[in-house]
């Protein structure tokens, strides 16, 4: 099975992030790709994606400006489902960008 | 089913500061948070805020981090008129927010089902103008029995 390890982001780190990573692993399970996601606040982004441990990041909050190694991808449309569709495109796009440098 | 006592009706009240401060205070005399949460949600809404257009509905969902709380629980409000939350998405933007959820989250690995849960709540615009609608905290709890655990 395909796996993705993700930074998942909101402002606290505990409330829409989980929700991101849950219905993200969901929807990704469907396609036969396993979801890992770790969550964190805005302020530990960038230090913890430079760890080099995270295929990419979704967010619900703004990211601080710096340079991300990763991908990183904005999830609001996700969570209130307005802009799902967009968001699941992303990743897929994300993903298939990932696998063809590996 | 929801703590009747932490939902609302029609709240009066001039900004969300005061519609956090107002729940946050039925949140704390029921011991479900501690009394640091009220300011870290204030602090919190200033600079992340917790507006969420739902298509051209607007909710707000303030909370904070979990070493505030307690006991995980949910305190709702309708309101006499929209009150103005900013956006998650783009802080700087205005949102006319027309229902507010206040969460107290303990630990949210064990929140899972509830945080899916409250995730279809705001995907059902439906449902949301219904809350906003309703004439009785008894109809709020049952439009929202889905967050029961």
């Amino acid at each position: 099975m395909r796996k993705f390890n993700v930074l998942s982001v909101c402002g606290s780190g505990t409330v829409t992030s989980s929700m991101i990573a849950e219905k993200l692993k969901e929807a990704m399970e469907e396609r036969g790709i396993k979801i890992t996601a770790t969550e964190a606040k805005p302020t530990e982004a960038l230090q913890l994606s430079e760890g080099g441990n995270y295929d990419f990041i979704t967010h619900t909050s703004p990211l601080p400006k710096g340079n991300y190694p990763v991908p990183t991808i904005d999830a609001v449309g996700f969570l209130t489902g307005f802009g799902e569709d967009e968001f699941l495109e992303e990743v897929m796009r994300v993903i298939e960008e990932i696998e063809s440098k590996s | 089913m929801l703590d009747l006592d932490l939902v609302v009706l029609h709240m009066e009240a001039e900004t969300s500061n005061e519609i956090i401060q107002n729940l946050g205070a039925l949140m704390l005399s029921k011991g479900y948070v501690k009394d640091s949460y009220i300011e870290a949600v204030l602090e919190r809404e200033r600079n992340l805020p917790t507006g969420l257009p739902i298509g051209d509905f607007c909710v707000a969902i303030p909370h904070t981090d979990s070493g505030h709380v307690n006991q995980s629980n949910i305190a709702i409000t309708t309101l006499k008129k929209p009150s103005v939350f900013h956006s998650m998405v783009s802080p700087e933007e205005k949102l006319n927010v027309e229902v507010v959820f206040l969460l107290a989250v303990k630990d949210p690995n064990l929140q899972i089902q509830l945080l899916k849960n409250l995730m279809s709540v705001f995907q059902n615009k439906e449902l949301l103008i219904k809350v906003r609608d309703a004439s009785s905290k008894e109809e709020i709890s049952e439009l929202l029995s889905c967050l029961d655990q």
